[in-house]
C-alpha cells in the first residue's frame, strides 16, 4: 500500500525521525541554533516553548521548508537534510501546517484524494475508508467545501490527509491554534492519539504545554531558538525550572489543576 | 538641422513634465495608474479643440467639439485643467482595496478603452485620422516656422520642464512629501498615524493629472497634430519604462529617464539607417525599450538615479546639551489629562460583533478603559483579540455594536481621524514604513504639522520649517529615550526585528496619542528590552496615557496589566487582576498553559 | 430579428475564440497567481507561426498544430524564465505587471520585426455555407465551434479525470500543502505553462481564422475581451473562464446588433470594471 521507497509505520528500524545539531533559519539568519530531538517509532513526541521560542521553524526545517544551515535531519535511515518537502513527503513524513492545513476549495473527498496523490489509484478509495474509520465525522462530510469547516473539523481534515501516504511520522505546528478549548482538548487527546493508533510516530510542536503534555511520551523544550530541557512529562512537571518558563512570576506547579495558587 | 535640435529639445521638455508627473505620482507616492497617458491626451486634445478656429481649412474635413480659436496661453492653460479634471473618476478607480495586479489591468484596459472609443466615435475628436492643423501658440505675432520660433518653443518647454521640476520638488522635499512616501510604503499604516490616505490619492492623481495635461498642450502645439496612434498601449508603457529606468521617487531620475527613453528612442530612428525592411527598425525599437525595461527591473530595480537617503538637517545648539537621565518629551501639542482619582472612562466597546462569512470572529465585546491604565488583553490564539483591537482603532468595522472615545460614539469614524483625535495603534506584523529612515518614521506621525499638506508644502520652508524644527527636536528626545540615536538616519527596514519594534512605538507616541492600542508590542522583543518597554508604558500611563495592550507573555501581564481581559472565541471570559484571574478556573482552562 | 441571428452565429464563432484563449489564461493564473499579460503576444506570434508553415502549402488546420507548438514553447520560456525568478525574488504584483508588458513589446514587436508590417491572411478555404437551424455558418466556422468544444471538453477531462489535473488543482489551490503531499509542483506548474501555451498558440490560430486579416498588434484589445471572461467567472477558475468567454463572445456580438458595432468591445471593458469593482474573484470564485 505504501509508495515505493517511502518508509511505512511498523517497518522502521532505529529512529523514526532524527535532527542532529541543527541550526536553521529564513534567507540565512539562524532562528534556532544546535537543536537535537529524537523520534523514536511509535512515539509521540511533543515540543513546548513560548512565543517565537522556534518551535515552528524547527518542525519547517525537518520537511524542507526552512533552510537547514548546520546539522542533519534524518528520516529513518536516509539523511534528508536539504531535501525538497516534496520528496520529504514521499518517503513518509507527513505534515500538519499550523495555517493553509487544507485545500479549502475542494471538498473533503477531493482533501484526501489529493492527499493520496502518490497512492496507486487503485489503492486510494481503500485508504480513503481506513481514514475515516479513524475519524468517522469526516465520512458524514465527504462531499462538503473544505473551506467551510469549522476550525476543529479541518484540523481533523488536515490530519486525515496527512495520513493519506501511510506516513512513518507525522509532524504537527500547534494544532491546537485558533481553536476553542473544547476542541483543543478533542484534538490532542483524541485525535492526535488516532494518529499514533496507526502505527505512526507523531512530533508535536504546542504552546498549550499543559495539554500536550498529558499526550506525550517524551517533551522537549524550545527556548530562544535552543532546546533547554527534555524528559518525561512526569519528570518536567516536577521541574521548578520548566514551570517557571511558561508561568512566568509565580512558580506554580502544573499539575495541579485546580488552583495554580 | 536646426528643426531637429529643435524637435529633440521640444520633446525632450515634454517628456520631462510628464516623466515628472508620472514620478510624482508613481514613484513618491505610489499611486500606480497605468492609465496615465490618457491625462497627457486629454490635455493635447484640450489645447487643439480651444485653439482651433471652428472650421478648418478645406471645408471642414475634420469634426471636432469646440473650435474656439483661442489664444495662447489659453489652451495650455485648458489642457491642464483638463488632464486636472479627468483624474477625477481615476480616484474613484484606483482607491479600492484591489489586488496591486488587477487594479494595474483595470487602469491599463480602461486607456486601451479610452483609445477605442476616441476612436471610432468621429464626431467627438475626429476619430482615428485625429486633429491636423492644430494652430501653433502665437502664430498671429509670429512665424511657427522661423528657426527664431523654433528656438524660442523648445527654450520654453526647457523652462517650463525646470519650474514642474522645482515645484515638485518643493511638494516631495517637505513634511507633506513625507507623508506621500509614507503611503506609498504602506498606506494602511499611513492611515493610522492620521493620514487621509484617499485624499492624499485623489490630489496626487490631480496635480500629476493636471502637469501630463500640459505636456500634452505643449507637444499639440509644437507638432500641431494628435492622434489616438499617439497614445495607444505601447505608449502607455514607455513612459513607466522611463520613470523606473531613470529611477524611481527620484526628480532628477525622472528627468534622465525621459531624455534616455522617450527621447532617445526617437533619436535613434534619425540616426539608424533603414536596415532590412520598411518597418524593421521601429519594430526593433519597440523590442529593445521591452528588453531594457525587463533587464532594468531585474538587475537595476531602482533605477539609475535611486531615490536617496533623506538625511535630515540637525540643528542642536551647543546650549541645549540633553540631559544625563532620559528627560521627558517637550511639551506636546495636545494636552494630556493626568490621571485623576475617579475613574473615567477613555474608550469604550459595546457589544461590538465582528463576523467574517457567517463565523463570528468577536461575538459581542463589552468593555470599558479606564484613562491612565493600562489595560491587557489576553486569550489563546484565535480568540478575536487583534479583530477587536482593529475595531477599536478603526481598521475594521464592526458588523454590531458600537465604540466610545471620550463619551463620544466613533463607531463609524474612519481609522485616520480616529488616529487624529489621539486615538492611535500599532500593529501585530512590522509596519515601519520600511524607506523612511527611523527619523523619518517618527516625524510622518507628528499631527498638525504645518508643512503637512500641499499648500503648506508650496509656501516653502520658511512656512513649515519651524514646526518641522519642533518636531525633530522632539523625535531627537524619542530616541534619545529609546536608546537608538545612532540609527535616526537608517532605513527602517534595515534594523533589527526589535529594533524595528521599537520604532513603530516611538512613532506611535509621536501621534501625540491618548489612548495606545498595542498589538502584540513585546513579540520578538529580547526579554530585557520588554521589560524596558514595559516599564516606559507605564510611565506614560502615569502621564495620563491610556493604553490597550495585546499580548502573550503572562509574565508582562502580571508585571505591567492591571487590570486584564481575557477573551476567547470572541468574548470576555474575565476581567479583573492578574491574581485574581489565576485563581478563576475558566481561565485557566481556557488559556494559562493549555 | 434578422440581425439577431447572424449576430447569435457571429457570438458563438467569437465565444469559441475566446473559450480557448481565456481557458489557458486562467489555468496560468491558477497555479503561477500571475496575470500574464504577454499572452495575448504569444498568441500572434504563434499565430504568424502558422501562416508562415500555411505558405508552404500546408492547410492551416494543420498549421495550427505548429502555433499550439509555438504557443507551448513560448510560454514554458515565459514562466520558467521571467515570471518565476522574479516571483522568487519577491517582486510585488505591480513589478510582474511592468515586466509582463515589457514581455509583451518585446514578443510582439518582435514578431512584426521578423514578419514585417503588413498584415496577413491565412490562405484558407472557407468551404460552403451550411444552414443549421436559422443559422448560416461556414464549414470553417463550424470547425472552429467544433474545435473550441473538443477542446473544452478536453480540458474538463484532464482537470477531472487525469493525475496531472488532479496534481494542478491541488497545486492551485495551496502549493506549499500539494508540495507537503508529495506532489512535485515545479513539474505541475511547467506541464500546466505548457498545456495552456498550447491552448494560447491554438487560439492564436483560430484568432487569425475568424479575424481573416491580422497583424502583430492585433491582439491588443483581444487581451481585454480575455480579462473580460477570465474575471467575470473569476481568475482561476476554468469553468468560469469558459462560462465568461461565452457570456462576453455572445454578449458583445449581440449588442453589436442593437448599438454601433465600433463599440461592441466596450460592453467587455464594462464588465471588467463592474467586476474589478463589485467581486474580483469572479462568479464562480470565492467571495473576496
Amino acid at each position: 500500500m505504501s509508495v515505493d521507497g517511502a518508509v511505512a509505520p511498523g517497518q522502521v528500524r532505529g529512529l523514526a525521525l532524527a535532527a542532529e545539531h541543527v541550526t536553521a533559519g529564513y534567507g540565512g539568519n539562524p532562528i534556532i541554533h544546535e537543536v537535537s530531538i529524537t523520534v523514536g517509532p511509535g512515539e509521540v513526541v511533543s515540543i513546548v516553548g513560548p512565543n517565537g521560542s522556534g518551535k515552528s521553524t524547527l518542525l519547517k526545517s525537518l520537511v524542507g521548508i526552512v533552510e537547514i544551515l548546520a546539522g542533519s535531519v534524518t528520516v529513518g535511515e536516509r539523511d534528508v537534510t536539504h531535501w525538497a518537502p516534496e520528496e520529504v513527503a514521499r518517503i513518509g513524513v507527513g505534515y500538519v501546517p499550523q495555517v493553509d492545513d487544507v485545500f479549502a476549495p475542494l471538498t473533503v473527498r477531493e482533501n484526501l484524494e489529493m492527499g493520496g496523490y502518490l497512492l496507486r489509484p487503485a489503492d486510494v478509495g481503500a485508504r480513503i475508508d481506513y481514514v475515516i474509520e479513524l475519524f468517522p465525522q469526516l465520512g458524514r462530510m465527504l462531499r462538503r467545501r473544505a473551506g467551510k469547516l469549522s476550525g476543529g473539523e479541518r484540523k481533523m481534515l488536515a490530519m486525515a490527509r496527512a495520513l493519506m501516504l501511510e506516513p512513518a511520522v507525522v509532524l504537527l505546528d500547534e494544532p491546537t491554534a485558533n481553536l476553542a478549548p473544547a476542541i483543543a482538548h478533542t484534538v490532542l487527546s483524541e485525535h492526535v492519539r488516532r494518529l499514533a493508533v496507526t502505527g505512526a510516530s507523531v512530533l508535536v510542536v504546542e504552546q498549550r504545554a499543559r495539554a500536550v503534555l498529558e499526550i506525550s511520551d517524551r517533551t522537549y523544550v524550545l527556548g530562544g531558538g535552543r532546546l533547554r530541557m527534555e524528559g518525561t512529562p512526569a519528570e518536567l512537571a516536577s521541574s521548578e525550572a520548566f514551570v517557571e518558563s511558561f508561568l512566568g512570576g509565580g512558580g506554580q506547579k502544573v499539575t495541579q489543576t485546580n488552583q495554580l495558587r | 538641422m536646426v528643426y531637429y535640435i529643435t524637435t529633440l529639445l521640444v520633446y525632450a521638455g515634454v517628456d520631462a513634465i510628464a516623466c515628472l508627473a508620472l514620478s510624482q505620482q508613481f514613484g513618491v507616492s505610489g499611486v500606480t495608474n497605468f492609465g496615465f497617458i490618457i491625462f497627457q491626451a486629454a490635455g493635447a486634445y484640450a489645447a487643439a479643440v480651444l485653439s482651433l478656429p471652428a472650421d478648418s481649412a478645406n471645408g471642414a474635413f475634420q469634426t471636432y467639439v469646440g473650435g474656439w480659436h483661442l489664444q495662447f496661453p489659453l489652451p495650455w492653460i485648458g489642457a491642464t485643467i483638463a488632464g486636472g479634471l479627468l483624474a477625477l473618476p481615476f480616484s474613484a478607480l484606483v482607491g479600492k482595496r484591489l489586488r496591486g495586479d488587477f487594479a494595474a489591468v483595470g487602469l491599463l484596459v480602461t486607456a486601451v478603452m479610452a483609445n477605442l472609443l476616441i476612436t471610432n466615435y468621429r464626431p467627438f475628436l475626429n476619430g482615428d485620422a485625429g486633429l491636423a492643423l492644430v494652430p501653433a501658440p502665437l502664430d498671429n505675432h509670429f512665424n511657427p516656422l522661423s528657426a527664431n520660433y523654433q528656438w524660442g518653443y523648445s527654450a520654453a518647454a526647457v523652462v517650463l520642464a525646470f519650474v514642474v521640476y522645482r515645484f515638485l520638488t518643493r511638494v516631495t522635499e517637505s513634511p507633506y512629501g513625507r507623508t506621500l512616501r509614507a503611503m506609498r510604503e504602506d498606506d494602511v499604516v499611513a492611515d493610522s498615524v492620521g493620514k487621509n490616505v484617499r485624499s492624499l490619492r485623489t490630489s496626487m492623481l490631480v496635480l500629476g493629472g493636471a502637469i501630463a495635461g500640459l505636456s500634452g498642450g505643449m507637444l499639440v502645439g509644437f507638432i500641431n497634430l494628435w492622434d489616438p496612434a499617439a497614445w495607444g498601449y505601447a505608449e502607455s508603457i514607455v513612459l513607466f519604462a522611463a520613470v523606473i529606468i531613470g529611477g524611481l521617487g527620484n526628480h532628477k531620475g525622472a528627468i534622465l529617464g525621459a531624455v534616455l527613453v522617450p527621447v532617445g528612442f526617437l533619436e535613434a530612428s534619425r540616426y539608424l539607417p533603414e536596415v532590412g525592411r520598411p518597418g524593421l527598425v521601429p519594430a526593433l525599437q519597440w523590442v529593445a525599450v521591452g528588453l531594457v525595461i525587463v533587464l532594468f527591473l531585474w538587475f537595476r530595480p531602482q533605477g539609475i538615479i535611486p531615490e536617496r537617503r533623506r538625511l535630515i538637517a540637525v540643528h542642536a545648539s551647543p546650549d541645549d546639551a540633553p540631559a544625563l537621565a532620559p528627560a521627558p518629551p517637550p511639551a506636546p501639542v495636545r494636552a494630556l489629562r493626568p490621571r485623576s482619582k475617579e475613574r473615567e472612562v477613555a474608550l469604550e466597546a459595546r457589544g461590538i460583533v465582528r463576523s467574517f462569512d457567517g463565523v463570528r470572529a468577536v461575538d459581542g465585546v463589552s468593555v470599558a478603559f479606564e484613562r491612565g491604565r493600562l489595560t491587557g488583553l489576553i486569550g489563546p490564539n484565535g480568540a478575536g483579540k487583534s479583530t477587536f483591537l482593529a475595531m477599536l482603532a478603526g481598521t475594521l468595522e464592526p458588523t454590531e455594536g458600537s465604540i466610545f472615545y471620550d463619551g463620544e460614539e466613533i463607531t463609524r469614524l474612519p481609522a485616520y481621524r480616529r488616529a487624529r483625535r489621539g486615538l492611535v495603534r500599532t500593529f501585530q506584523l512590522a509596519s515601519e514604513f520600511k524607506r523612511l529612515t527611523v527619523l523619518e518614521n517618527l516625524l510622518s506621525a507628528v499631527p498638525n504639522q504645518r508643512g503637512d499638506s500641499l499648500y503648506g508644502a508650496l509656501l516653502g520652508r520658511r512656512y513649515w520649517g519651524s514646526d518641522e524644527q519642533a518636531a525633530i527636536a522632539r523625535s531627537e528626545a524619542m530616541l534619545d529615550r529609546f536608546g537608538l540615536t545612532a540609527h535616526a538616519d537608517t532605513y527602517a527596514g534595515d534594523l533589527s526585528g526589535g529594533q524595528r519594534r521599537l520604532v513603530e512605538i516611538m512613532r506611535a507616541l509621536m501621534a501625540e496619542p491618548q489612548v495606545l492600542l498595542l498589538d502584540e508590542p513585546m513579540a520578538g522583543v529580547h526579554p530585557e528590552l520588554a521589560h524596558r518597554i514595559g516599564n516606559l508604558l507605564r510611565e506614560l500611563c502615569d502621564e495620563g496615557i491610556t493604553i490597550v495592550m495585546v499580548e502573550h507573555e503572562l509574565a508582562i501581564m502580571d508585571e505591567f496589566a492591571d487590570p486584564v481581559v481575557v477573551m476567547a472565541e470572541g468574548r470576555v471570559l474575565a476581567q479583573g487582576a492578574m491574581s485574581e484571574l489565576r485563581a478563576k478556573e475558566d481561565v485557566v482552562e481556557a488559556y494559562l498553559v493549555g | 430579428m434578422n440581425v439577431l441571428v447572424p449576430s447569435i452565429a457571429f457570438g458563438l464563432i467569437s465565444a469559441s475564440v475566446l473559450a480557448i484563449a481565456s481557458v489557458g489564461f486562467t489555468l496560468q493564473f491558477a497555479v503561477t497567481n500571475v496575470l500574464n499579460l504577454a499572452y495575448s503576444s504569444v498568441m500572434i506570434a504563434a499565430a504568424f507561426v502558422a501562416y508562415a508553415v500555411n505558405r508552404h502549402g500546408v492547410t492551416i488546420w494543420v498549421a495550427a498544430l505548429a502555433a499550439a507548438a509555438t504557443g507551448a514553447i513560448l510560454s514554458l520560456f515565459l514562466n520558467r524564465v521571467v515570471y518565476t525568478p522574479f516571483q522568487r525574488r519577491k517582486a510585488s504584483p505591480i513589478a510582474i505587471v511592468i515586466v509582463a508588458l515589457g514581455m509583451t513589446l518585446i514578443i510582439e514587436y518582435g514578431t512584426q520585426a521578423i514578419a514585417g508590417p503588413t498584415n496577413v491572411s491565412y490562405s484558407m478555404s472557407q468551404g460552403s455555407t451550411l444552414a443549421i437551424g436559422s443559422f448560416r455558418l461556414t464549414v470553417a466556422q463550424l470547425a472552429i465551434i467544433c474545435m473550441s468544444i473538443v477542446l473544452m471538453l478536453g480540458v474538463h477531462v484532464l482537470i477531472r479525470f487525469t493525475r496531472l489535473g488532479k496534481a494542478m488543482r491541488a497545486t492551485a489551490a495551496n502549493r506549499d500543502l500539494a508540495r507537503n503531499s508529495g506532489i512535485r509542483t515545479d513539474r505541475v506548474v511547467n506541464a500546466t505553462w505548457i498545456v495552456s501555451g498550447a491552448l494560447c498558440g491554438l487560439a492564436g490560430a483560430v484568432f487569425g481564422m475568424d479575424a481573416g486579416t491580422f497583424g502583430a498588434t492585433s491582439t491588443d484589445l483581444f487581451l481585454v475581451l480575455i480579462l473580460a471572461a477570465v474575471f467575470l467567472g473569476g481568475p482561476g477558475e476554468p469553468y468560469g473562464a469558459m462560462l465568461g468567454a461565452v457570456v462576453i463572445g455572445l454578449g458583445t456580438e449581440v449588442s453589436a446588433a442593437f448599438i454601433v458595432s465600433d463599440y461592441k468591445d466596450v460592453i467587455a471593458f464594462v464588465v471588467l470594471l463592474a467586476m474589478l469593482a463589485v467581486r474580483p474573484n469572479g462568479l464562480l470564485g470565492a467571495k473576496a
